[in-house]
């Protein structure tokens, strides 16, 4: 980073006269003033510890669990304190296999469920169907065009050529109608999510008991691995759409409801105020001024929810749900890395599809919101949107006439051999990797394994209890002594050792890769530019796709899982390090250079501890994506817990698969806990 | 609230509306309850859409052999007998839930490698029924790589497997050898194994069989020794020259339960299943299934077609359909 | 009850309001009585409990935990006029405000609006009240963002279930009325800050209220523009006699607006008068201090300023009415050199002569007024 392209003109001319007196306006020298009071260098490590007690009883703890762990040599959690979970669950098992088709519970309640959600599910398949390729394509491309505005303004025309680029190279690529599988898969569950999300936002940010009581849930249901609920869900309501769309709910409605909710809670007090001062009922103020005011937030959580679906659609293959995620798996059955990745390649056209739709939309809602569209403007919206309608009803009665079901095979492209050359050269060529993993294996993750296995529970638990306390408060502190008590009296102590050791050396990794690449992309608007759509792609890209591309590079194991964690977590920590810097305050920058400091000085005296708060932020963030990847990791030989859940799931284990879940919550609560910034932020 | 703004109190949420609200949430939720209770007053079909006559739907297991099965079933079901057939990808354990709840009418091969949902779906909810064998007769193993053997000859009793457990130390096998152990799915009692013949090596279990096969490959590749669960008839089995290392013998019960294991696995024939209703009511189709017995020979030349010659199945189902009508010919119900 | 805090003499001793007689157009705008609102736990206990009336603020929070933000205020507005409130920032005017149509619950005590008992109505009575008989244009506008200015105006009537044709064409005519024509479509981020409160103001107006609650309207715009707003709300004052209160932080917006001023302090009443009474006469040092600055001759009449005729005086001179501001008889003084006469029917009630109005200029005329001044 020697040639800084944000160097102007302005870090040389006022190096020159250092006197305060002769900066100009007093809000510049106010910032020179503060630039100095950033420590050059922080206090001596004795100094800081005198000045915190909190970071000294950190210390201790931390000191006294290397010193009982270098005496005790193991310590792991006694076998006397454990519980019994593998008798009632083996138990409740047997019983919902035995009952799932004719118990009452089921015949009266829970099968109307599936049944309708299998139902809604095939009815879009055959509605896409009849629609033809050509119908779908022209209807999606029109909402899309006038979800963005439908006017000739970039943004519009933008996100109508996305639309149609995504769908038609999903034709090219000869996934049509897998990719019309998951379509339907995702209409189904995205409405579901997010009138679910939406009635739930609405009570929680309305009554501060639902708050309450809703808050910790969508915590849980956040942190939770939907590898973790897919074997009771399947349980419950067998195989196929009906588990897949389910967990596909609860996955995806976390986002949706918190920003509803957040929204409604953060509307301008004056404006309701104003409401209630002219006399509005609870219903007027609700309707004209609570819910048009959260607008913004409420279309966030939308776009988030609409993303989580589309990655637990294609996850849910893994229990019948069909679509994309059922070719991907299905190409891994035979090891076809070319049909699995022209299969990713859709499942990111339709990410970056849906996106970026409903970015548009949010923007252009907004943007209405700052200035009156022109009556030629709004009848032309009024217009595409109508002919969209109309477009969607004749397609739908004569689409098959028009044109085929199936996009057309003669336009079509077989990428597949070639991808599968590609890949195959990237093993052979790459193959030194295997030696790194190797390395990192041994030289991280073991020590650090072994470390934590040595560890006594009791002073790991009081080291937890040392951190929570510091950084949060003294919930945070009880909630994490908490979750780690029972993990151990699961019985899972050792396993979630291992796991904890994968998800620090991921974290590092992550934390390591992020905050250097935002760096850079805050720096460089190039680096940012086309960075985007590769984070867009290491977000969206089904892991399955390079996991086991990966295996052949480096080898089954552990470092597979953490190599996986780092794409997936990086992006995220990436782009929260880029905002946070550059929202660093630019008067404090710009003092910065006039008192004539370098690149770097800025950077590590400036911008990185400015923007310190929205990096803890991705710290955080990073320790649940991390976590939540990890655990896929237990298909690629990472072993620990991610490895007990898929064994549950494949053997319909509940005794194994639901304790290593439920340890995995545990765990991601904690860390969320001991890594959360004082301050509670909204929606992820 | 100690909060001397105003905001906060002008807000009209204050205790009496609030627990009114309260009220009336409940009084809506209860009356939502109450129409999906009437709605549900009716029990729901338990047989779903891919249970329905014209249509079967085929469970499909992960690995070759049984795509070769069910390439060569559909393309006769279809040409034949014109019943529609659906196939979903799903393990072996999902399958058997999917044919009791009427999502999948049948599998075509079947491990044996879940005793207790046997128990559970066939003995005592009958919900799902044997179809016969298939023919093709399974074997799982502890194998080595050739080149191993080779040089190693006496590897390939147990016996002799300590001695050389430090050629197969990894990073990831604790400081013993290392055994790469099975997609969690497959009947296995590897650690029940290696702990009762008191082996100095650890279980490293793959997640899915694909990272298995991955990792065998490159293991392969770079030449290096490896201990891995393994099977016949399996896609890889040409291309890779892997040396069984004899076990204990197997006997009835020998690897129940699987902590107390110290035996090798048995010759499994493999078994179709169907749903009960299919069974009963599914016609030519379901008589079809229970005529479909072919040869590990048959099925190696399918799979062949597909890895060797990277034939898309339909295609190797079409080519060994055209050489082999003697065969298939029997499997067709007698009009 | 009068308030400890308050030794001045009222201009007005309030007639006791009955809650049970009906509404009376007689009666005050507004008559509050022994108010209180303590924001804290148990906050019903402190207005009853003598020993916690006796503390102050700051001795009270630390005591009980409870803020007083209003402390046993009683005041009528009359119809019909500009009644300000002012104090400083945490002074309960604010909340004062917001009890009047309890948008803030008071703690005890009870106002009347127009004789009829406002603690006392049930919520649909309530709302009817603020449907109708008040508006109220706040701080920082609480306008909606995502509606035009011209739906804005017209959500008063919204809420009150007016049809749209009827509450747009009513909107148009106040957004006429306030200066914005032409800007019907616009939303209220495209406005300037000045723009917005002349939004906040239509809105407020639109629903035809009878008394117009104002919460520090202008204090968020530029010096300028809040001059503008004020003269505003002067035109329409005088055009639609509509009362008014008006919460103010800002002394010379008091001056201006207010045909009468409430000083509040900690809650309390410190003084309340015309503004010349406040200016001439503080109460206490906290006033003092507080109208120390104010030009005094733009504020201070010829009534107070003048000093009982002699015969010999009494038929020349210029003549001068006694509303007439000391700056004004300033200049007639200096321009017609010689006194002049304070007359009002013809009768001639005393004289202001240059020593007189230096007096008043100077800050010194409260001594020889409390000896000299007469009283009509």
């Amino acid at each position: 980073m020697s040639a800084a392209p944000t160097e102007t003109p302005v870090t040389e001319t006022p190096v020159l006269d250092k006197q305060p007196d002769t900066t100009p306006g007093g809000g510049q020298s106010d910032a020179a003033a503060a630039v100095k009071g950033v420590p050059s260098r922080g206090p001596g490590l004795r100094a800081r510890f005198a000045g915190s007690p909190k970071a000294l009883i950190v210390g201790m703890a931390l000191l006294f669990a290397i010193v009982t762990a270098a005496v005790t040599g193991n310590g792991t959690w006694p076998g006397g304190l454990e519980v019994d979970v593998k008798t009632p669950l083996t138990d409740l098992t047997d019983w919902l296999s035995l009952n799932r088709t004719t118990h009452p519970v089921f015949l009266y309640f829970l099968l109307h469920i599936s049944n309708f959600a299998e139902t809604a599910y095939l009815s879009l398949v055959d509605l896409f169907a009849a629609m033809g390729w050509l119908g779908v394509t022209v209807v999606v491309t029109l909402v899309a065009w006038a979800a963005a505005g439908a006017d000739l303004s970039r943004r519009a025309l933008r996100t109508g050529a996305i639309a149609l680029g995504a769908l038609a190279l999903c034709g090219v690529l000869q996934m049509w109608e897998p990719t019309m599988e998951t379509l339907s898969l995702m209409t189904v569950a995205v409405i579901a999510s997010a009138v679910i999300g939406l009635l739930l936002g609405l009570a929680s940010g309305l009554s501060d008991r639902c708050e309450r009581v809703l808050r910790p849930v969508f915590d849980v249901m956040q942190i939770m691995p939907a590898f973790a609920y897919l074997l009771p869900l399947m349980l419950i309501f067998g195989i196929g759409q009906p588990p897949a769309l389910i967990a596909t709910v609860i996955y995806a409605v976390p986002p949706m409801a918190r920003l509803t909710s957040l929204g409604l809670r953060a509307a301008d007090p004056a404006a309701l105020e104003a409401s209630v001062s002219l006399g509005a009922t609870g219903r007027q103020q609700l309707l004209t001024a609570r819910l048009p005011l959260a607008r913004k937030q409420m279309m966030l959580g939308l776009n988030q929810t609409i993303m989580m679906c589309l990655s637990m659609v294609v996850l849910a293959s893994l229990i019948g749900a069909g679509g994309l995620g059922d070719r991907i798996y299905r190409a891994m059955a035979t090891k076809d890395m070319g049909m699995a990745l022209t299969a990713g390649i859709s499942v990111v056209l339709i990410a970056v599809l849906l996106d970026r739709s409903t970015a548009a939309a949010g923007e252009q809602l907004q943007e209405r919101v700052s200035q009156v569209a022109t009556r030629a403007a709004l009848l032309l919206r009024r217009g595409v949107w109508l002919l969209a309608l109309v477009l969607f009803v004749v397609f739908a009665l004569f689409g098959t006439a028009l044109g085929q079901e199936a996009w057309p095979e003669a336009w079509s492209v077989d990428l597949t051999t070639g991808i599968q050359q590609g890949v195959d050269w990237i093993t052979r060529e790459l193959s030194f990797m295997a030696n790194w993993s190797d390395a990192f294996a041994r030289g991280v993750l073991n020590p650090v394994r072994s470390g934590l296995i040595a560890v006594p529970w009791w002073a790991l638990l009081l080291l937890v209890a040392a951190v929570g306390w510091a950084v949060g408060t003294w919930r945070a502190a009880m909630t994490g002594v908490l979750c780690l008590a029972l993990i151990g009296a699961l019985g899972l102590w050792d396993a979630s050792m291992d796991t904890l050791s994968q998800v620090f050396a991921g974290l590092a990794l992550t934390v390591l890769v992020g905050v250097l690449i935002g760096v850079l992309a805050a720096r460089v608007p190039t680096i940012e530019r086309v960075l985007r759509p590769v984070l867009d792609v290491m977000q969206t890209m089904p892991q399955f796709v390079y996991l086991i591309p990966v295996i052949g590079l480096i080898g089954q194991g552990r470092a597979v899982g953490v190599f996986a964690a780092v794409i997936y977590a990086a992006p995220a920590v990436i782009r929260i390090t880029t905002e946070s810097l550059k929202q660093v305050d630019p008067t404090v920058l710009e003092a910065s250079r006039s008192l004539g400091d370098t690149t770097s000085q800025q950077l590590f005296k400036v911008q990185l501890p400015l923007a310190r708060k929205g990096l803890l932020v991705g710290v955080n963030q990073g320790v649940v994506l991390v976590l939540s990847m990890v655990v896929i990791g237990g298909m690629v030989g990472g072993g620990a817990l991610g490895y007990q859940v898929v064994y549950g799931l494949s053997k319909q284990n509940l005794a194994i698969g639901l304790p290593a879940g439920a340890a995995i919550v545990c765990l991601g609560l904690m860390l969320d806990r001991l890594s959360q910034p004082r301050e509670k932020h909204g929606g992820r | 609230m100690h909060s001397s703004t105003h905001d906060t109190q002008s807000n009209p949420s204050n205790p009496s509306k609030h627990s009114k609200r309260i009220r009336n949430a409940i009084l809506a939720g209860s009356a939502v309850v109450g129409m999906l209770a009437v709605s549900a007053c009716s029990a729901a079909s338990t047989t779903n859409a891919g249970g329905s006559d014209d249509k079967v739907t085929l469970a499909q297991p992960s690995w070759a052999g049984a795509q070769a099965n069910i390439a060569v079933a559909k393309k006769l079901l279809e040409d034949e007998l014109g019943v529609e057939v659906d196939v979903r990808q799903m393990n072996e354990t999902a399958a058997f839930t999917a044919m009791d709840g009427g999502q999948a009418d049948a599998v075509l091969e079947d491990w044996h490698g879940n005793p207790k949902q046997l128990k559970t779906f066939v003995e005592k909810k009958k919900s799902v029924v044997s179809a016969g064998e298939l023919g093709v007769k399974g074997h799982i193993g502890w194998y080595v790589p050739k080149y191993y053997a080779d040089k190693h000859p006496d590897i390939t009793n147990w016996k002799n497997l300590n001695k050389y457990a430090d050629d197969f130390k990894t990073s990831e096998s604790k400081g013993k050898g290392q055994f790469i152990g099975a997609d969690p799915e497959y009947s296995q009692h590897d650690t029940g194994i290696i702990k009762n013949l008191d082996l100095d090596f650890t279980h490293v279990p793959s997640g899915s069989e694909s990272a298995q096969q991955e990792e065998i490959e490159r293991l392969y590749k770079a030449k290096k020794p490896f201990l891995t669960y393994w099977w016949t008839p399996q896609v890889l089995q040409n291309e890779l020259e892997l040396v069984e290392v004899e076990l204990p013998k197997y006997t009835k019960g020998c690897n129940v339960p699987v902590e107390k294991a110290d035996c090798g696995y048995p010759h499994v024939d493999l078994e179709k299943f169907m749903n009960a209703d299919f069974a009963k009511n599914g016609g030519d189709a379901a008589e079809f299934i229970k005529n479909f017995k072919w040869s590990n020979e048959d099925q190696d030349a399918v799979v062949n077609y597909m890895t060797q010659d990277k034939m898309k199945p339909e295609a190797a189902a079409e080519k060994w359909i055209k050489e082999n009508k003697d065969v298939w010919e029997a499997w067709l119900p007698k009009k | 009850m009068t308030d400890p805090n308050t030794n001045t003499a009222k201009t007005t001793e309030p007639t006791a309001a009955d809650p049970a007689a009906p509404a009376d157009p007689a009666a005050p705008a507004f008559a509050v009585r022994d108010l209180w609102k303590v924001f804290g736990p148990k906050a019903d206990r402190i207005p009853g409990d003598p020993a916690h009336q006796a503390l102050s603020t700051a001795e009270l929070r630390e005591k009980t935990g409870c803020t007083a933000a209003v402390r046993d205020v009683s005041f009528d507005v009359r119809r019909g006029e500009v009644f300000v409130v002012m104090g400083l920032s945490g002074s309960g005017k604010s909340t004062l405000v917001r009890t009047l149509t309890r948008l803030i619950e008071p703690t005890s005590g009870s106002i009347a609006m127009d004789g009829e008992d406002v603690l006392g109505m049930d919520k649909n009575r309530l709302r009817e009240l603020r449907r109708r008989q008040t508006a109220m244009v706040f701080q920082h506008f609480g306008l909606l963002p995502h509606r035009s200015v011209l739906d804005n105006v017209a959500y008063g009537l919204e809420i009150q279930g007016v049809g749209k044709a009827e509450r747009r064409a009513k909107a148009q005519e106040i957004v006429e009325k306030v200066g914005l024509a032409g800007m019907e479509e616009r939303r209220p981020t495209q406005l300037s800050g000045g723009q917005q409160q002349r939004v906040g103001l239509a809105r407020a107006l639109a629903v035809d209220p009878e008394v117009l609650l104002f919460d520090e309207p202008f204090s968020a715009l530029d010096p300028l523009i809040r001059r503008d707003m004020q003269e505003e709300v002067i035109r329409l004052h005088r055009e639609e006699g509509r009362t008014m209160v008006f919460i103010t932080h800002d002394l010379s917006e008091a001056l201006r607006l207010g045909d009468r001023i409430m000083l509040m302090r900690d809650g309390a009443i410190v003084q309340l008068g015309t503004p010349e009474e406040i200016v001439a006469n503080p109460a206490d040092e906290y006033v003092r201090d507080f109208v120390r600055d104010v030009p005094r001759e733009q504020v201070i009449s010829v009534r107070r300023a003048m000093r009982p005729a002699d015969a010999a005086e009494s038929g020349s001179g210029k003549e001068l009415a006694p509303d007439t501001l000391v700056v004004d008889a300033i200049e007639a003084v200096a321009s017609s050199g010689e006194p002049c006469r304070v007359v009002e029917d013809g009768r001639t009630l005393g004289i202001v002569d240059h020593e007189r109005l230096l007096a008043v200029v100077a800050g010194i005329d409260g001594t020889l007024a409390d000896t000299e001044a007469v009283t009509v």
